[in-house]
């Protein structure tokens, strides 16, 4: 295989002596499909390789020019030469106050977790969550995700693997700390599990060839997930799918428009079939001159849940709509509805209203205050009370839009 | 006749992989397709590119710099792009890296042939010797508003043009014609600017954020203090009333702040000491006058002129 990447390059550069030795190769049928996987992995790594070739000369008069001119002098290095990996760390606290049990105050360090990005080499970057988790009074360290994204495929293709967050909804690839709530909303939890559906796998998107308005479309193929109250692990050859289907429109300058579509098909724990297919819609309004001072989020998710469960499918459904305004520089005020079946049970169902304050002190600190009733025909309704606090130290994170 | 059968498949794979290879260079157009961080490098690209290039910013001059969102919009541009300029240091460290991920475009990719960083080369100024987020949202490689010096725009001319003659080798002499063209009639303007602003050396103003270092000591002004009291940090009440007193104590009379600041700190202090608030184009496209590099100081030294001259006793 490295050889015969070799070759390739050499060909490309003009090389005679690979072509040669290709001549005489025997076996047409095996160099095919080297050639069908070169074709995949490295178009265009090879496409860059000629340009950089072709250029050598007017880069080296660069470099000359650049070299002949007086550098000014630096007091210290503009960076310090470290492989390191960006590394951040992020802490997220909590307390509540719940209206039922015997305990129903408590406050606890609810989750810390480590962050190392970097990119591998030219072609690839990789990103590392790992949390140290509170579970019963202890710290459970957890792999949150681990995953490679290729950044020189052809065709506008990305491939990731490794252990990510399935790309379903609008808000499961978001980590909890970086959601505007404490809470995660009742159809994901009801539906995915606590931590919303992260499984092992490889994950590919396209970015379809529209230039009027952005279209992404991202197929993955994972184990299984460890905890999630629609899909199970197999012990079987069966695995967890999802699509998911990304509409971006810019409607002006200050306002835009997100319409995702989700489906999910997997097994579940009783080795039966499960299918979720969701809709998401996004509208923010955010005045690109004052964009830290004031904006609008409006959000809506629904999931549509088909389970089998012995002779039967049970048909359930789960939504949340929130509006987000931000009031001033530092200040979000958010409110929420929910409303969500159980998949293995339409009868049952909950519904909950909230409201979170949230007080950005910088960047890298913030404090949010939520209130929440829930209820539903089989439980009393219930009152809760949440204050969060989340503060990062490190590597400056990206932001999502 | 059989030998030649069996090769059919041989070279369709060949042909294909050609096909494939060059696919990149072979539909690549006379005009290359850039996307630049802030408006002030598009303008220069546009200089030194000509009709060769076609170039947009992501970052509108209105806009605050340092918080950009990062759209799927962008990454729409990206994808599609021979070259991306960026300012580089960590001014745009939370939204560049995402949109350049996202992009799924080799070619502009940090390392690339069609990767820009215009700081290459530029002495910069206030570079810390020790990191610490105590002292607020700091640069750690130093400040990095350097467009706001007119003679750094021919550093960052050189760096435009040598992506493009890297990229389009066969447009070099047009390219290099422009870049000389550009540094001439700049130095002409830099003489005129400094020229006009020579009666106002030494002269102490106040700014809003620390990013005018550089038109600072272009034009031999003297930033005394500034209303956020750490970078990043918004106003605070102690902080205006520090303010207030300096400007009283100093005879300090102008406040210079960004279009994308609510200009209520700057003028709650200016109504206190009877001053004035200068809203400066910090970028190009800033305001709908300032549409180049050019007008970029044009603008801003006529507005100083003007504020100083009339704040003058």
């Amino acid at each position: 295989m490295l050889t015969c990447r070799l070759h390739l390059k050499d060909r490309i550069r003009g090389s005679r002596i690979c072509s040669s030795g290709i001549q005489r190769t025997p076996i047409p049928r095996q160099r095919f499909l080297l050639l069908i996987l070169l074709l995949i992995f490295n178009a265009e790594a090879g496409a860059q390789e000629i340009k950089i070739t072709a250029e050598n000369d007017s880069l080296l008069q660069a470099l000359e020019r650049e070299m002949a001119a007086a550098q000014p002098r630096q007091n210290t290095p503009r960076f310090r030469p470290s492989t390191n990996p960006d590394i951040s760390i992020i802490t997220d606290v909590r307390s509540w106050y719940t209206s039922q049990g015997p305990r129903n105050v408590d406050a606890e360090v609810h989750e810390v977790e480590s962050s190392f990005r970097s990119a591998i080499d030219p072609f690839a970057r990789a990103d590392i969550y790992v949390s140290m988790a509170h579970e019963d009074g202890e710290f459970e360290f957890e792999l949150e995700e681990a995953y490679l994204t290729t950044l020189s495929l052809p065709y506008r293709l990305q491939l990731r693997v490794g252990k990510f967050r399935n790309t379903v909804g609008k808000i499961n690839r978001i980590h909890p700390h970086a959601l505007p709530f404490v809470d995660v909303p009742a159809v994901y939890t009801n539906f995915f599990g606590n931590e919303g559906l992260n499984d092992q796998g490889a994950s590919l998107s396209w970015l379809l060839p529209n230039t009027s308005f952005y279209q992404e479309l991202t197929v993955e193929v994972t184990r299984g997930p460890g905890e999630s109250e629609s899909f199970a692990f197999n012990e079987g050859n069966r695995f967890l799918y999802t699509g998911h289907l990304k509409n971006f429109w810019d409607l002006s300058e200050d306002k835009t428009l997100e319409l995702g579509l989700s489906a999910i098909a997997g097994p579940n724990e009783l080795e039966q079939t499960s299918w979720i297919g969701g809709v998401d819609v996004t509208y923010r309004w955010k005045p690109l001159r004052f964009n830290t001072y004031q904006s609008l989020t409006l959000q809506a998710e629904t999931f549509f849940s088909h389970k089998e469960i012995r002779d039967y499918v049970v048909k359930s459904w789960g939504m949340y709509a929130l509006v987000n305004y931000q009031l001033a520089q530092r200040w979000f005020l958010l409110g929420r509805f929910d409303h969500s079946d159980i998949p293995d049970d339409a009868a049952w169902n909950e519904s909950a209203v909230s409201t979170t304050l949230g007080w950005y002190l910088t960047e890298y600190q913030k404090l949010e205050f939520g209130v929440k009733t829930s209820w539903g025909p089989t439980f009393d309704q219930t009152y809760q009370g949440l204050v969060r606090l989340v503060f990062v130290i490190g590597t400056h994170g990206a932001h999502e839009y | 006749m059989e030998e030649m059968r069996k090769d059919v498949p041989r070279h369709l794979a060949l042909f294909a992989l050609v096909l494939l290879v060059t696919g990149g260079s072979v539909h690549s157009p006379k005009t290359l397709s850039v996307v630049t961080t802030l408006p002030d490098l598009r303008s220069i690209t546009e200089e030194i590119g000509g009709d060769r290039v076609d170039v947009i910013s992501i970052a509108t001059g209105y806009q605050n710099p340092h918080f950009v969102d990062p759209k799927p919009s962008h990454i729409l541009k990206l994808s599609r792009a021979d070259m991306f300029v960026t300012v580089g240091l960590d001014l745009t460290l939370g939204w560049v890296p995402p949109l350049l991920t996202s992009s799924r475009n080799a070619r502009i990719q940090p390392g690339a042939a069609g990767y820009v960083d215009t700081s290459i080369g530029v002495p910069l100024l206030q570079i810390p010797s020790s990191v610490s987020r105590e002292r607020g949202d700091i640069h750690i490689f130093g400040n990095p508003h350097y467009w706001l010096d007119p003679v750094q725009g021919h550093r960052i001319a050189q760096n435009i043009h040598d992506a493009l003659v890297r990229l389009q080798p066969e447009d070099q002499d047009y390219f290099t014609a422009n870049l000389q063209s550009f540094n001439l009639r700049l130095d002409t303007k830099i003489s005129e600017w400094k020229a006009k602003m020579l009666p106002f050396q030494g002269t102490t103003i106040i700014a809003y954020h620390n990013q005018w270092p550089y038109f600072e000591a272009a034009f031999g002004l003297e930033i005394a203090e500034f209303l956020e009291p750490r970078p990043g940090i918004p106003p605070t009440p102690s902080q205006l009333a520090k303010v207030i007193r300096l400007m009283q104590q100093e005879e300090i009379n102008v406040i210079i702040i960004s279009p994308y600041y609510k200009p209520d700190a700057a003028e709650l202090v200016a109504r206190n000491v009877n001053g004035k608030v200068v809203i400066m184009a910090s970028s190009v496209d800033a305001f709908p006058e300032v549409k180049t590099y050019f007008d970029l100081f044009d603008y801003n030294v006529n507005l100083m002129i003007e504020a100083l001259d009339s704040s003058s006793p």
